[in-house]
């Protein structure tokens, strides 16, 4: 028996004890498109509290005041035309 | 013969490790212990599989005193454990020789359900105790994992031969029956809610402290079953089971309800309620389930847009790179008034929001970019001229606005997703009729002389303060 056919029967004898394999299954078994099961059964709330606190979560407002972006710029020039349009017309 | 495994499960029912004795009945070889299953189940054989339990976990039992109905329910579990290790193993060897085709998911799947239905037998007959439920969880969740193994695998095996054999009434029905496992795994897993629900022990030895964590695996099962009315009744249930207060179960039971509550109201269109219940779910979360952080920001992130009126911001995302990139961009065109790139961001991040069903519900902020568009105009035309006796206190911005300068931004705003196709102004006067209806501005158009006459108060609502 040639060293290649003794170490294509060790594998064939016991493929499942090849932990690699074990593991390809594992991650078969968990991997998962829903909500995933946490790594604990329970733990402390306080440890979840976000360190800047709620506040920065959220932008405070949309109304956005700054007329002085590009659009803005854009919308001022655009609004001139429009308006001088209804003045010849009139 | 010497069953290690039965050794550990005498151990730990003495302690009375409920998570313990769960980690024994898995299909999934612990990592510290990579060769379990494989040492346990050639440790015996089929002939001899339930004598030798019966006398490892009878005979001797090493001080452990259980009835002798337990006792022989346990060898039953132990026994049908060894054998749908068997059946996995086999499915294993198969995939390691190269020949996944012939994995008898199928197989692996009944032996496991075979587990689950024993054990949730005993535990209605209350020969099970109470502490013992975790074992039911890990039954539950590996059922759906098998039973979702063992549908890809007939999909594939069905599909293959639809491709080469042609038509042939059998593999049509089977292709049409394509989750036939998983809707096994919901029927065995709603019977298993069910026996926790209908628990009548005293409240301390109860079952139904598994109530919510059943339900959780029931969810997951529904969903990916796309029924929704499965959930719905699920919801039902456990509104009308008498039960403790859901914040005195461990967090993973409550964060996960509340979870796909959360989703559910959402669906539904109930946004306030979705809201409350995904604020508490991520208030609570586990600090490193990033991934689950993740799903739950992608249902309250529509919904605070829209009930709250509140945008967020890059600190919130920025430990999720890729709701970040969905997110930020549509934020940012709200809040610039840019319609054309509100689009753009919709467009891009489609194929997420579409499959995670949101993406109808962040169409209706387009809404919200248009207020602020509108408002822009508003902001951009200055003010009233000051009458005789008026000081610069009194100026008032402009209320009275030609429905031209609307058109004028609503064409600037869409340019670049508009290429070519210019909006008319019946369009645009249709648009602002829409906000005032939704009290996104108030106001009121003025056909004959081509304007818009705005509140003179809060002309554009929307923002809580």
């Amino acid at each position: 028996m040639s060293a290649a056919d003794s170490k294509t029967a060790t594998k064939n004898d016991a493929p499942t004890t090849d932990p690699t394999d074990k593991k390809a299954l594992a991650a078969k078994l968990e991997e998962d498109d829903e909500f995933e099961d946490f790594p604990a059964e329970d733990w402390e709330v306080e440890n979840t509290d976000l360190p800047s606190g709620n506040t920065h979560l959220w932008e405070e407002s949309w109304d956005d005041d700054d007329t002085n972006d590009d659009f803005s710029a854009q919308l001022k020039e655009e609004l001139k035309k429009v308006a001088t349009e209804g003045a010849k017309k009139s | 013969m010497s069953f290690l495994l039965v050794d550990e499960f005498k151990y730990l029912y003495g302690q009375e490790d409920g998570y313990g004795l769960a980690a024994i009945f898995t299909p999934v070889a612990p990592e510290t212990d990579p060769n379990r299953l494989v040492a346990f189940y050639r440790s015996s054989n089929a002939m001899h599989v339930s004598n030798e339990l019966r006398s490892a976990l009878i005979y001797h039992s090493g001080g452990l005193s259980l009835s002798k109905e337990e006792a022989s329910a346990w060898v039953e579990v132990f026994a049908s454990y060894w054998s749908a290790i068997g059946e996995i193993l086999l499915c294993e060897e198969m995939i390691g020789q190269g020949q996944a085709d012939f994995a008898n998911w199928n197989k692996a799947y009944e032996s496991w359900r075979g587990v689950t239905t024993l054990l949730q037998r005993y535990f209605n007959r209350s020969l099970f105790p109470y502490w013992a439920i975790p074992c039911l969880y890990t039954a539950g969740k590996y059922l759906r994992l098998l039973a979702i193994k063992a549908d890809d695998a007939s999909r594939e095996r069905s599909g293959n031969v639809a491709y080469s054999g042609g038509f042939d009434d059998e593999d049509i029905v089977k292709s049409v029956r394509k989750m036939e496992k998983l809707e096994d795994a919901a029927r065995v897993m709603n019977s298993v809610f069910g026996s926790c629900a209908n628990d009548r022990a005293p409240i301390e030895q109860s079952r139904k402290w598994g109530i919510y964590n059943m339900a959780n695996l029931c969810f997951k099962i529904y969903f990916q079953l796309n029924s929704l009315n499965l959930c719905k009744s699920l919801i039902r249930s456990v509104s009308v089971t008498e039960l403790p207060p859901l914040n005195q179960y461990p967090l993973s039971h409550q964060v996960t309800f509340n979870y796909y509550s959360g989703v559910m109201s959402f669906i539904e269109e109930d946004y306030s309620k979705a809201e409350e219940f995904l604020k508490e779910a991520f208030e609570k979360c586990h600090p490193q389930a990033t991934k689950n952080q993740e799903l739950i920001l992608t249902y309250l992130i529509p919904c605070h847009i829209l009930t709250s009126h509140q945008l967020p911001t890059p600190q919130l995302l920025a430990p999720f790179p890729q709701l970040a990139s969905l997110f930020l961009p549509l934020a940012a065109a709200i809040k610039h008034a840019s319609l054309a790139e509100f689009d753009a961001a919709l467009q891009a991040g489609e194929p997420y929001f579409v499959k995670r069903r949101i993406y109808l519900t962040l169409e209706r902020a387009r809404d919200i970019a248009l207020r602020n568009l509108l408002r822009k105009v508003f902001v951009t035309g200055g003010y009233e001229p000051l009458l005789e006796g008026q000081t610069e206190a009194d100026r008032k911005r402009r209320t009275r606005i030609p429905i031209t300068e609307f058109v004028a931004a609503v064409r600037l705003s869409s340019k670049a997703s508009n290429s070519g196709e210019t909006i008319d102004r019946d369009e645009v006067e249709c648009l602002l009729a829409n906000m005032m209806y939704k009290d996104l501005m108030k106001g009121y158009i003025h056909r004959e002389r081509g304007i818009v006459v705005l509140s003179k108060n809060q002309p554009f609502p929307g923002t809580k303060t």
